[in-house]
């Protein structure tokens, strides 16, 4: 009864895709989020008669044979990389990234990671951080006197102080862009590091190499579109619910089985 | 001797298959790029010593349907479908292999890869460079892929030469031992994926039938068994 096995790869594939979608909906308000998709592969397949195989005794050969399917499984939970909308703010130190990149953070453990969510802060001593309190390298720090701040599209911070009217420049973000940026792996807090799969981390100024450039005062809004997570939801569901119905036809075969004698 | 038992068997056996066959379609109704299959009875006859012939169903053959799937849009700058005819040409371990799942990805050196991390192939064999940072990447219907400023590389569409040969493997990748070749006028949609080719009301409705048609065999086997066992219990008398 391998139809039943079957029938359960195929439900709890569909359950896995399910939780992939409520993931993407919880997150349609997290900034620089990237919706998530399940991708799925077959399984297995078993060779009953192979292709080609002599049939009868006059030379015929079997034109297709009989390979049984042993149901699916994930093969990926890839991220979509499109744009989100870029939403005014109007916060000095909220900046999104316009196009591919990553902004680089130390994490306490001294690792890099990286982040899309451009929500930025300044500490007690004035350092730049994430909405978390990590540290946006390379390092920029306000001074306490500073009236306000700019960042420019190349990511250059300038601070402008009561006494002088002109800017001075105190520091320049970088971004990090890689060969597979799907191949990152998520830390949770909108944080990425890279892997094996990603590749290095390709670290530039914003606009060069094909890097995106800042935009100050903005957000990048979280990718995911509702209304495709929605009919997702209801083909996932659908096809859990022909799966199970599987499941009971093969129930009633094995009943049909024991009933006899 | 007493065949109309075996006779059923054979039937039985294989409506057993074809709920296996009907079972993975369903688990794979999600999967991209997935070719639903069937399966087909054919009659097997024995010639018995008396004169006379025992007719057997026998499920030996496997068909697949190499119908269109629905394009569903995905958006990814390196998720492409085909439409029509024809297969992405991948490359294994144990050699090429066509596909119709096309969502693919650079890995961490560049070349264009499937979501199992194997090579995808130009018309040439060879794989395709997808250089870092390029940002705007676009696909054309030939599969020619360029950037902004360059031409990238171009991913094959090949047509097995007899398509019905082809052996299926894991991770929706078909086996063409008979060999491929390029086609012609092959067209691939960029931003989409092609979905599983799976109609569920096809295999629901195949699956009820199934399922009927088993029950009708335990039933026949039950009244053989009763009409043996009565006949039986008559001599015995």
């Amino acid at each position: 009864m391998r139809a039943l096995a079957i029938a359960a790869t195929g439900m709890s594939a569909q359950q896995a895709r399910v939780e992939v979608i409520s993931n993407n909906i919880s997150n349609m308000n997290t900034t620089g989020y990237n919706a998530r998709r399940a991708e799925f592969s077959d399984l297995h397949y078993q060779q009953l008669a192979r292709a080609g195989s002599v049939a009868a005794s006059d030379g015929t050969v079997l034109p297709t044979g009989i390979q049984l399917g042993l149901g699916v499984r994930s093969s990926a939970i890839s991220m979509n990389l499109a744009q989100g909308a870029l939403s005014a703010t109007g916060g000095d130190l909220d900046v999104a990234l316009e196009g591919a990149g990553y902004l680089e953070v130390t994490l306490p453990s001294g690792q890099t990671a990286y982040t899309r969510d451009g929500a930025l802060k300044r500490n007690a001593e004035g350092l730049i951080v994430t909405a978390d309190g990590f540290a946006v390298s390379p390092e920029v720090t306000i001074p306490d006197d500073a009236t306000s701040i700019s960042i420019n599209a190349e990511g250059e911070v300038y601070g402008y102080f009561a006494d002088n009217n002109e800017g001075q420049l105190l520091g320049q973000f970088s971004v990090a862009g890689f060969s597979n940026a799907k191949g990152l792996e998520a830390l949770g807090g909108n944080l990425f590091q890279e892997t094996e799969a990603s590749g290095p981390a390709i670290v530039t100024t914003p606009g060069l190499d094909g890097m995106g450039t800042l935009r100050q005062g903005y957000l990048e809004d979280s990718s995911v579109d509702v209304v495709h997570e929605m009919t997702e939801l209801i083909e996932a569901q659908r096809g859990y619910e022909l799966n199970a119905k599987v499941i009971s036809a093969v129930d009633q075969m094995m009943a049909a089985t024991a009933q006899v004698r | 001797m007493e065949a109309s038992g075996y006779t059923t068997l054979t039937r039985q056996s294989g409506l057993m298959r074809e709920l296996q066959i009907i079972a993975n379609n369903v688990a794979n109704i999600s999967t991209t790029g997935f070719r639903q299959e069937g399966l087909l009875f054919s009659e097997f006859i024995r010639n018995m010593n008396d004169g006379t012939s025992l007719s057997m169903a026998s499920a030996r053959v496997h068909r697949t349907s190499f119908d269109q799937g629905q394009l569903g849009q995905t958006g990814g700058q390196l998720d492409v479908a085909i439409e029509g005819d024809g297969f992405f040409l991948i490359e294994t371990p144990d050699g090429e292999r066509l596909t119709r799942a096309g969502s693919f990805s650079p890995n961490s050196v560049g070349d264009l890869v499937t979501m199992d991390g194997l090579r995808v192939l130009d018309p040439g064999g060879a794989p395709i460079f997808i250089p870092p940072n390029a940002s705007n990447i676009s696909i054309a219907p030939d599969g020619t892929i360029s950037t902004e400023d360059r031409l990238v590389g171009q991913i094959a569409i090949v047509m097995p030469t007899d398509p019905e040969a082809m052996k299926r493997e894991t991770g929706v990748m078909f086996h063409a031992e008979t060999g491929f070749e390029p086609l012609e006028n092959g067209r691939m949609a960029q931003g989409f994926l092609e979905s599983s080719n799976v109609d569920p009301i096809l295999q629901m409705a195949r699956m009820i039938e199934v399922q009927r048609a088993y029950e009708l065999g335990q039933n026949f086997l039950k009244n053989e068994d009763e009409r043996v066992r009565s006949a039986l219990q008559t001599f015995v008398k």
